[in-house]
């Protein structure tokens, strides 16, 4: 704790800036207020978690609105609640899981790296599919979602989900890997969603294995990438600097 | 224009190319038309700021509240006998898509074992169209062969143009249908709480006080019940479109009314009262202030701002018609 480098750090920063170096350094630019606001009324929420605990039965359908308003002292016909049918259904439930996250999921042990959290809340994210019981009716809300109209809400809900992933995990990135980071989870994690819909084996193993190889993968790639953008570097650098020495003024 | 039609039936009133004043014997009251021909008024006159409770608006002119009901009685049951051929005529025929498209997206009927059927009420409805799709709608697609709509319509004309066409059909001697001549505004005759759904298609611009008829309807609706309203919007968003839509509404639809039914005058009031109805964003908020919830706006955000997945509406070609949905709170 009394490093020379962080007593250094301590005494250049304005006697009035040092209580901020108090607090824990967290990303300023993710949405920790925001993120409760969800754009359904009291009336929808009620409806439509009563109408999830009919999803393993009748699916991600018009019935299990219909049962969910008829359980919540609605008539059939408030189904007209929803303008958008199912996907509001599937899209309450990516909601709730997505906000449930933080609270399915802690880190006491800080020496655990970022990359092994990131792991452990897709883990943690699948397994509540699982304890939801939509695991096996998750094709239907899939083909809910890749509707036209509905692909840009389906998308953005993805993004959102991988922000809040690398947000829990630590990340405190600032430069462009930022973007790169969460396009490659969303990728991720939308490729093993699928990947568990026809899992059988026992606690989704064979899902979790999948996940490692895509995180291999992407560790692999992004080393390889890192790589060969240095040796173009060097190699345009000495290009350079043995044109210069042959007398052209570049 | 007069001169190019020498010879016309009696029936047809072409209104000159001055404006005139005559005065109407029986009820004393001057009466001053304007030509429509002339000038595209697409532009309304600037709204007199109304007192709600003396004047209110019959198209472009400013009439005392009480004539109003009279007046749109006179328009519809001058149109009663052809309203549909002239529906057809006058949007070309997508009148019947928008329907369709209400009724389906409306989904009436109950699937499975219930004990009782829906109970429908199908406002300003006289003709019967909306009520004949929401039944064949229930029983064909749902197999619900206990839904009950009744048609309510302030004019008799209408009501009879239903009944006719209803006729001997099997849910007319199933009782399935019920016809009641009612003002929308005081639907006394209906107990409260008692009707799941209540559809108004293409009426509640006629109405005097739409704040009533919403009141009203909230009354007799079951907690959880749907109001459902599909109606002109007075504007497209886009203006050029708009410009087009404008010179077909107000040229070419009281054109059509003069030469196929012999009646300008309530064509030319049908498209200017469209004219006035308010925009969708006002009428979505009159549905909530009556008490309902908006389908797809119900959320509030940080600010207290109302947002949700929608608008709170759903516009029909391009915006010229929209379909509203509130539901009632349990």
């Amino acid at each position: 704790m009394a490093s020379p480098a962080v007593v250094r750090t301590i005494l250049r920063t304005p006697a009035a800036l040092r209580p901020l170096l108090l607090r824990a350094p967290r990303a300023a630019y993710h949405e920790q207020h925001h993120d409760q606001a969800t754009p359904y009324g009291d009336a929808e929420r009620t409806i439509l978690s009563h109408a999830l605990a009919y999803v393993p039965a009748h699916g991600f359908t018009q019935e299990a609105i219909t049962f969910g308003a008829k359980d919540a002292g609605y008539l059939d016909v408030s189904r007209n609640l929803f303008p958008k049918g199912t996907f509001d259904l599937v899209m309450y439930h990516l909601v709730t899981q997505r906000q449930g996250l933080k609270d399915r999921i802690q880190f006491p042990d800080e020496t655990m790296g970022v990359g092994k959290k990131v792991r452990s809340l897709v883990i943690e994210r699948l397994r509540a599919n699982a304890d939801a019981g939509v695991v096996w009716r998750w094709q239907e809300a899939l083909g809910v979602m890749s509707l036209a109209e509905n692909i840009p809400a389906s998308l953005r809900e993805l993004g959102l989900l991988s922000d809040e992933m690398w947000f829990l995990a630590g990340d405190t990135s600032v430069d462009g890997s930022w973007y790169t980071k969460r396009a490659s989870l969303s990728g991720i994690y939308a490729a093993t969603e699928v990947f568990q819909t026809t899992d059988q084996s026992t606690e989704f193993k064979d899902t979790e294995q999948f996940l490692d190889r895509r995180l291999e993968e992407l560790r692999v790639t992004g080393s390889a990438v890192g790589n060969t953008m240095q040796w173009m570097g060097f190699q345009g650098g000495a290009l350079m600097n043995m044109l210069r020495s042959k007398g052209v003024r570049i | 224009m007069a001169a190019l039609l020498p010879h016309l039936p009696k029936r047809i009133r072409l209104t000159p190319s001055s404006s005139t004043q005559w005065i109407c014997r029986t009820c004393q009251q001057r009466r001053a038309f304007t030509p429509s021909s002339t000038a595209l008024q697409t532009q309304p006159p600037p709204r007199p700021s109304q007192d709600d409770n003396k004047t209110t608006h019959f198209g472009y002119e400013t009439i005392s509240s009480t004539l109003k009901a009279s007046r749109v009685g006179a328009v519809f049951s001058s149109v009663a006998s052809n309203y549909d051929t002239m529906n057809d005529l006058m949007s070309l025929g997508i009148h019947r898509i928008w329907k369709d498209n209400f009724v389906r997206g409306l989904n009436p009927g109950i699937r499975g074992e219930r004990k009782e059927g829906q109970r429908i009420l199908d406002i300003a409805g006289g003709t019967g169209d909306i009520a004949q799709r929401m039944l064949d709608h229930a029983t064909l697609v749902n197999d619900d062969k206990r839904t009950h709509v009744t048609i309510s319509d302030i004019n008799p004309e209408m009501l009879a143009e239903g009944r006719k066409r209803f006729g001997n059909s099997p849910y007319r001697l199933a009782k399935r249908v019920d016809f009641l001549e009612a003002n929308a505004e005081d639907l006394s005759a209906i107990e409260s709480g008692s009707i799941d759904l209540y559809t108004v298609a293409f009426g509640i611009r006629n109405f005097t006080h739409k704040d009533v008829a919403l009141r009203e309807a909230f009354r007799v609706l079951k907690p959880g019940g749907v109001f459902a309203c599909l109606e002109f919007t007075p504007q497209l968003s886009n203006p050029v479109l708009n410009g087009i839509y404008k010179r077909w509404s107000f040229g070419a639809i009281p054109l059509i009314g003069q030469v196929v039914a012999g009646d300008r005058d309530s064509y030319q009031y049908l498209v200017e009262s469209i004219e006035r109805f308010p925009s969708q964003g006002e009428f979505r908020d009159m549905i909530r202030e009556a008490g309902f919830l908006i389908p797809g706006r119900n959320g509030v955000d940080e600010e207290g701002e109302r947002m949700g997945v929608g608008q709170g509406w759903e516009d029909l070609s391009l915006g010229i018609a929209a379909i509203h949905k509130g539901v009632k709170p349990v």
